[in-house]
């Protein structure tokens, strides 16, 4: 079998990359804390000059970890959604010794740096028959710009309560309607109440009805203020807006990792309080719309739901999912 | 890494993602997301009789990517005074490091005339030609111009640009560059042998708008941009009838004579920047429909006398005559133009992608009002406004130079933008936002929406006037912050 023929000479890589780099074989596990594997294919980036508006090169080293030849190895790479890479796929031709690694490179197409904290994440797939005999591997690479809000109440970017006297500047679900501050009180939620769900104390937003008082989650990385530290979960008080208020939430700890967990909050509705897995925490009778109080006879509710951490580290900032359906009221970690 | 050279006239017709192998071993490969493959025009049903792409004569290279040698200063002569090129003249003279040397009309007065008002604003007094219609062709052989800008009427502009290039000056030409396949190839042609830029005076490709939308899109804020659209739509109907507005008439006269759709590039251009055509993307295949020629000679019944000569005229250009194009990427561009119809203005200026879209035009103010609607941003099924997003994807220039623009341009600043912008390039030896391939394959549905027409909507190829250099990814209107050379 003729060895592989590649743009940069095969030369043999260390197994150990530097930086943000993250050896993963794929696919991913959600949830599970990314951590470099110690075997088998790597597949790493080389860091990504973000400095933009540019066409920066890219370089993808597949290693082949494995005790075989590795063959029909084909390299892929993609950016942020949207940007644009040259090729997306590049083949390479012969076979790569175990040991031995191959370089590709590729150009992208890198957007002007936006202000705040900013990551983009950029990954590499290696497709392959031999080597370790897994087929596919993949590398991914998180480059962070700016910093996080540092807090929740920080990032407030919606107004999801309102005075029944005064109910225009709501617009919790996009068609202009909010909690009624009346009809919450009734239930204990208070500006600053404190609310336990899923063993985490959260407290209710504590700024005046009519005024922003939650995220609608968009990708935002938020610090967790004071109540940063370690813990078993990660616990998100809110609610949905339409039935796919679903999204990832990504964890990074003050060790440079990371991990992903799924969550979802049911409608503030018309959803079975238990969709997504959810956890009731409250609800309450009507709305407010904007021409007054409205739909006594319907329910509108408050949740709770969770992601898991790894309790042997500690929480630096959370990446809220990109999912606008999702709004938050607070997080906090339970043990 | 190297770029991927020019490819085979193979790949040059058949439209696919041409991957030549950069080096023995690694080679693209090419994917379903990065490329569709086409299949050839022939047997996919497209006519191919428009793809032809004529071969380089020897030591003939490309202009992609080829700066401007420097100018210290850059001396700017002016083909055509009518009312666009006395309007353009001023603010070329604005621009800091540029003069204007020469001015040209075959009204022989109205060279006069401008230059008398460039005096009068205290600048230098430009050479005058005039009298006839190749009194042009003598102010090109001056050898104190650096630029020359066409603002003549349409028919004009192919044998007036590829003149420019051979006296040996860059050229900014109106639009459209040419209007037949041939003189738009031989406009790159000449482009490459004479190593001189032409470009075509799109303003629009400067607009704030537009600039923002193309920033969006490169951020990624529409996803994977699967489509979008623009036009020129624009009621000239007045215009068009007016005795003194178009010199001649010679504008309502092209609707005597062609189907074409003749002026799209307002709103294909920003859509066409935003995808990255000729950047790693190209158009590959045109069709286009047009309704029945009505407005002209609807508005002509109601508010033109019968003694005026436009009535022995007969309208064929179809009032709405819309082309829908398919890129090499899979995706789809829709370019309108309609002149002559009762409508508000707008160019549309539409971008959407796998994760929001964005449409100008929307709202009810003069300002047109953008609307958007992207994840993970928005939801709810309710629109955006657009003016948080422009703020933050405005683009340099107009945070720059937009005061400036607002006080010497037309068109709301973008006539001045593009020039000064121009100038800047030409100044600091940079390598133009806007080259020739890209007013060529801008201007292309011209002849091409013509040939569609023609065989009842059939579709046509659209050449590869970058000759395979479309694939490798660069830079465009996208540009980074410069600053303009200081005037000594």
């Amino acid at each position: 079998m003729r060895p592989a023929r590649l743009i940069s000479p095969l030369r043999a890589v260390a197994a150990a990359v530097a930086g943000a780099v993250l050896f993963v074989p794929a696919p991913a596990v959600a949830a599970a804390p990314q951590e470099p594997a110690s075997a088998g294919t790597g597949v790493s980036i080389s860091p990504v000059d973000l400095d933009g508006p540019a066409v920066s090169t890219v370089k993808v080293t597949v290693r082949n970890g494995g005790p075989q030849r590795m063959r029909s190895l084909k390299v892929s790479f993609a950016g942020p959604a949207g940007w644009a890479v040259q090729p997306s796929v590049r083949a390479v031709d012969g076979s790569l010794a175990p040991g031995a690694s191959a370089d590709a490179t590729f150009r992208i197409q890198v957007p002007e740096k936006r202000p705040g904290f900013v990551i983009r994440t950029f990954t590499a797939t290696a497709t392959y028959r031999g080597g370790d005999g897994g087929g596919t591997a993949t590398g991914t690479r998180a480059e962070r710009s700016g910093t996080p809000r540092a807090s929740l109440s920080a990032a407030y970017n919606n107004v999801a309560i309102t005075d029944e006297s005064a109910t225009r500047a709501g617009d919790y679900d996009g068609g202009g309607n909010s909690f009624s501050a009346q009809k919450l009180a009734a239930v204990g939620l208070t500006p600053g109440a404190k609310v336990d769900a899923l063993g985490a104390e959260l407290t209710w937003p504590d700024v005046p009805a009519g005024t922003k008082d939650n995220v609608a989650s968009s990708g935002q990385a938020v610090a967790l203020g004071g109540k940063g530290g370690k813990g078993g979960k990660l616990v998100f008080l809110g609610s949905g807006v339409t039935s796919a208020a679903t999204g990832s939430a990504t964890v990074y700890y003050t060790d440079g990792s990371s991990g992903t967990g799924t969550f979802g909050f049911p409608n503030w509705s018309f959803d079975p309080v238990t969709a997504h897995g959810a956890t009731l925490v409250k609800s309450t009778d009507g709305r407010n719309r904007q021409d007054g109080y409205g739909n006594a006879d319907v329910k509108y509710s408050v949740f709770a739901h969770s992601v898991p951490l790894d309790p042997a580290k500690t929480v630096e900032f959370v990446v809220l999912p990109s999912n606008a359906n999702v709004h938050i009221f607070d997080m906090a970690i339970a043990p | 890494m190297p770029e991927i050279p020019a490819v085979s006239r193979r790949l040059l017709l058949g439209g696919t993602l041409a991957t030549g192998a950069l080096a023995a071993g690694i080679g693209s490969a090419g994917s379903a997301s990065a490329a569709p493959a086409a299949a050839s025009p022939a047997a996919s049903g497209v006519s191919d009789a428009s793809a032809a792409a004529p071969g380089r004569r020897p030591g003939q290279k490309s202009m992609i990517n080829v700066p401007f040698e420097v100018h210290r200063t850059v001396r700017v002569a002016v083909i055509a005074l009518g009312n666009r090129g006395s309007g353009m003249t001023p603010g070329w003279s604005a621009v800091p490091g540029c003069v204007v040397t020469a001015v040209c009309d075959i009204r022989a007065d109205r060279a006069k005339r401008t230059a008398d008002q460039l005096v009068s604003k205290g600048k230098p007094r430009p050479a005058e030609y005039g009298g006839s219609a190749d009194s042009y062709a003598d102010m090109l052989e001056r050898d104190d111009i650096d630029l020359v800008y066409i603002a003549t009427p349409w028919e004009f502009h192919y044998e007036q640009g590829k003149a420019a290039l051979l006296a040996g000056k860059h050229v900014v030409v109106e639009l459209p560059v040419a209007t037949e396949l041939r003189e738009l190839w031989d406009l790159v042609d000449t482009s490459e042998r004479t190593r001189k830029n032409l470009m075509l005076s799109e303003n629009c490709s400067y607009g704030r708008n537009e600039l923002a939308m193309l920033k969006m899109a490169h951020e990624g804020l529409f996803g994977d941009v699967t489509n979008g659209h623009g036009g020129y739509l624009h009621d000239l109907r007045a215009l068009l009838f007016s005795d003194t507005y178009y010199t001649d008439s010679w504008r309502r006269l092209w609707h005597t004579r062609s189907t074409a759709s003749f002026y799209a590039m307002h709103g294909l251009a920003p859509v066409a920047a935003a995808m990255d055509i000729n950047r790693g993307d190209r158009m590959t295949v045109l069709r286009a429909t047009a309704t029945e020629p009505k407005g002209l000679a609807d508005y002509r019944e109601r508010f033109v006398p019968k003694s005026h000569p436009s009535w022995r005229e007969t309208y064929i250009n179809g009032d709405l005559v819309t082309c829908l194009i398919d890129t090499a990427r899979g995706r789809v561009i829709r370019a309108e133009h309609d002149v002559s119809s009762p409508r508000p203005y707008s160019r549309i200026n539409s971008l959407a992608g796998s994760r929001g879209i964005f449409e100008d035009y929307a709202g009810v103010s003069s300002a047109g009002g953008g609307r958007i609607y992207v994840e993970p941003d928005h939801s709810g099924h309710s629109w955006r406004a657009f003016d948080a997003y422009r703020k933050e994807f405005d683009h340099w220039l107009w945070k720059k130079i937009g005061d400036d623009a607002a006080n010497n341009g037309g068109h709301g600043g973008m006539d001045y933008v593009l020039q000064w912008r121009t100038v800047q390039l030409m100044r600091a030896g940079l390598v133009p936002d806007i080259d020739v391939y890209d007013s060529a394959a801008w201007c292309a549905p011209v002849p091409l929406s013509v040939m569609s027409l023609a065989d009842k909507g059939r579709p046509v190829a659209i050449p590869d006037f970058t000759r395979g250099g479309w694939v490798n990814l660069r830079s465009g209107l996208d540009s980074r912050t410069t600053e303009m050379p200081p005037v000594s």
